[in-house]
């Protein structure tokens, strides 16, 4: 998957660099305006990450001629602007999804395969991680086709585990992803470890491996292997 | 006391001693002036007398009248001292008179008399009476159009005072509206609006400057929670860390996550006291409280809270995303400081929403729990959730309030 990332902060532009080449993604940066749309115009990628606040213009421009060239790539949008305006106007203009900053790596992560899932439908809408088949629009699992009954949040859990694989997921990220942020509870996890329980026992009794592993006391990581 | 009633008391005083002093001299410069008449008017019967008895040699008789009476006594020679005298005027029929009277003598050579000359002073006194009536009356009709005349024009004239007055109290930091124009030829008046007004809007001034510092501080502190985050995002997949790193990455994400609220919380609060999430629907307060329950479902069975509803059918014209809030809110704080194996009870009827829960034993000071920081010493929360709760229901017109009935801390929304 190649990826452009736009942001003009180095910091944070080279942390999303690591977590996606790791990924085995092939990732391309740019720090502003000026750069932004000499990529633009050179090359098409598959997913382009673009920051709003950047140095000699605005991301709403990229945005804005990134659709007038009819472009296809899959937009999202990292912001500090957290208002409905500007998250409206970003997905009218045809963002495909809108993140506000700060957000967690496995979250970004997520989102992108979220619209890279989109962008490839074809029809069948099934994503399939070794011996576990998930149907996205019906909202099933299913391991070696012996469909396993899972929760709402199971599911969103597994989806996201699966987007962040080989990743270490911190608690946090996951709390964030199922409650939002809505949801003021730092100081309580326990109820995290409840669900990874009831998926590892799910997965494992339809059959499956045990992909998902604790990491200290920090999060899990779901393993490829 | 009002400043016309004050005015108006002075005034008053002022014109009713005066009054009176000059009343008292009128009364002696009238009566002084009358009685002078009335001497005159002896002397000349005096010197009648005086002028029949040189060319008579004898005394004049004495007839009937009606306003006058003259007797005539032998007395011892010069005994007599000519004096006018107060005296009483006797009338056959009708009730004696206060008079004015003449004692003179009259030497005959051989025969010395006393001469008595008495006039009535009724008349004297009943014209000083119609002038002093008239006089009197005509001050209070005078001091009268002055009180009423004065309480028209004054408050006419402070009428620009109590506009000023009006626009004060009305006057609010964060409202918008500015104070209007007035009009008034008075330059005290407009110094004073024109101060006002000054004032007014560079209060204003500093709110707006105050909050959107606020403003700018908080969305200038995105980024670098943004990088930190990124950061120990990248730092955790970091393979063999060992238990202490672990421990420390944990503690780390944990103080940044509170950073994060923190600051999103400033940002909301300013948002809200901006009045800015004007978006206004219809909002089903019912099936939004059956959502938050179900969001927050693991969280009560992690805490093992026992948790009982009972909604009516209930909607509300108000901004969804705040009224998330609000109830997220509510129900955080309801289980963060409840204890393990406690209760919370939620009740919706048309006219307010309560939430219950058990916790500490002791009551909560209602002035404090709303201000902003206020919370207790255990707590991991922002200590804003309650003020943006208190200020979200300001802004739809509802109220919020905190009741706590043993062994129930209740917050109760009355829409």
């Amino acid at each position: 998957m190649k990826i452009l990332i736009i942001e003009d902060e180095a910091g944070l532009r080279e942390s999303i660099e690591a977590y996606f080449q790791e990924a085995g993604n092939i990732c391309e940066t740019a720090d502003s305006y000026q750069a932004a749309m000499t990529k633009i115009n050179l090359y098409s990628y598959d997913c382009i990450l673009l920051d709003i606040t950047l140095p000699g213009g605005s991301g709403i421009e990229i945005l804005k001629t990134l659709k007038a060239n009819n472009n296809k790539d899959g937009i999202l949008i990292i912001s500090a602007k957290n208002s409905l305006d500007d998250r409206l106007e970003g997905l009218d203009l045809g963002a495909d999804d809108y993140l506000v900053k700060p957000f967690h790596l496995s979250e970004l992560k997520a989102r992108v395969s979220a619209i890279m899932r989109r962008k490839m439908y074809d029809g069948n809408n099934i994503l399939q991680f070794n011996e576990i088949s998930i149907d996205l629009s019906a909202k099933t699992v299913a391991v070696s086709d012996i469909p396993v009954k899972f929760t709402r949040k199971e599911f969103a859990l597994l989806i996201y585990f699966i987007a962040n694989k080989g990743k270490v997921v911190s608690k946090n990220a996951i709390a964030e992803h199922l409650w939002g942020d809505g949801i003021d509870l730092a100081d309580n996890f326990d109820f995290i470890y409840s669900h990874i329980k009831n998926i590892r026992k799910k997965l494992i009794e339809a059959g499956a491996h045990d992909y998902i592993q604790a990491a200290y006391g920090m999060g899990y990581k779901f393993n490829d292997k | 006391m009002k400043l016309l009633d004050r005015y108006n008391r002075v005034n008053l005083i002022a014109a009713i001693i005066i009054m009176l002093i000059t009343g008292g001299i009128y009364y002696l410069a009238i009566s002084s002036i009358l009685i002078n008449e009335k001497d005159k008017s002896l002397e000349v019967e005096e010197h009648e007398i005086f002028d029949y008895v040189n060319l008579n040699h004898r005394l004049p008789q004495v007839f009937e009248s009606p306003d006058q009476q003259i007797s005539f006594k032998q007395v011892p020679k010069n005994s007599v001292t000519r004096q006018f005298i107060n005296t009483i005027y006797y009338k056959k029929y009708n009730e004696p008179e206060s008079g004015r009277g003449l004692i003179s003598f009259i030497d005959m050579g051989n025969a010395y008399y006393r001469i008595l000359i008495v006039e009535s002073k009724v008349e004297t006194e009943d014209l000083i009476q119609i002038i002093f009536s008239i006089t009197i009356g005509v001050i209070l009709l005078l001091l009268l159009a002055l009180v009423i005349i004065n309480r028209l024009i004054l408050n006419r004239l402070w009428q620009p005072f109590y506009n000023i007055l009006g626009e004060l109290k009305l006057f609010h930091v964060s409202d918008t509206r500015s104070i209007p124009t007035l009009d008034s030829s008075i330059d005290e008046f407009n110094e004073l609006h024109k101060e006002v007004s000054a004032m007014a809007t560079r209060v204003k001034q500093e709110y707006q400057n105050l909050k959107s510092f606020t403003e700018n501080a908080s969305h200038e502190l995105l980024t670098p929670i943004a990088i930190i985050n990124s950061k120990l995002d990248t730092l955790i997949q970091t393979e063999n860390l060992n238990e202490g790193q672990s421990k420390l990455l944990t503690d780390l994400y944990g103080a940044v996550n509170r950073l994060n609220r923190l600051n999103q919380s400033m940002l909301l609060l300013v948002k809200v006291e901006n009045n800015l999430l004007k978006d206004e629907n219809l909002v089903d307060i019912k099936a939004l409280t059956e959502e938050m329950v179900i969001q927050f479902e693991e969280i009560f069975q992690s805490k093992n809270l026992n948790v009982t509803y009972n909604l009516d059918e209930k909607q509300v014209y108000a901004n969804r995303h705040l009224m998330e809030i609000l109830l997220s809110n509510l129900l955080s704080n309801g289980i963060r400081h409840n204890y393990n194996g406690g209760e919370i009870k939620i009740e919706l009827n048309n006219e307010n929403l309560t939430i219950e829960n058990t916790g500490d034993e002791l009551s909560l000071k209602e002035e404090q729990i709303f201000t902003r920081f206020h919370k207790s010493s255990h707590s991991e929360g922002s200590g804003l959730g309650l003020t943006i709760s208190k200020q979200i229901c300001e802004n739809f017109n509802f109220s919020l309030n905190y009741n706590f009935q043993k062994p129930y801390h209740q917050f109760r929304i009355s829409f």
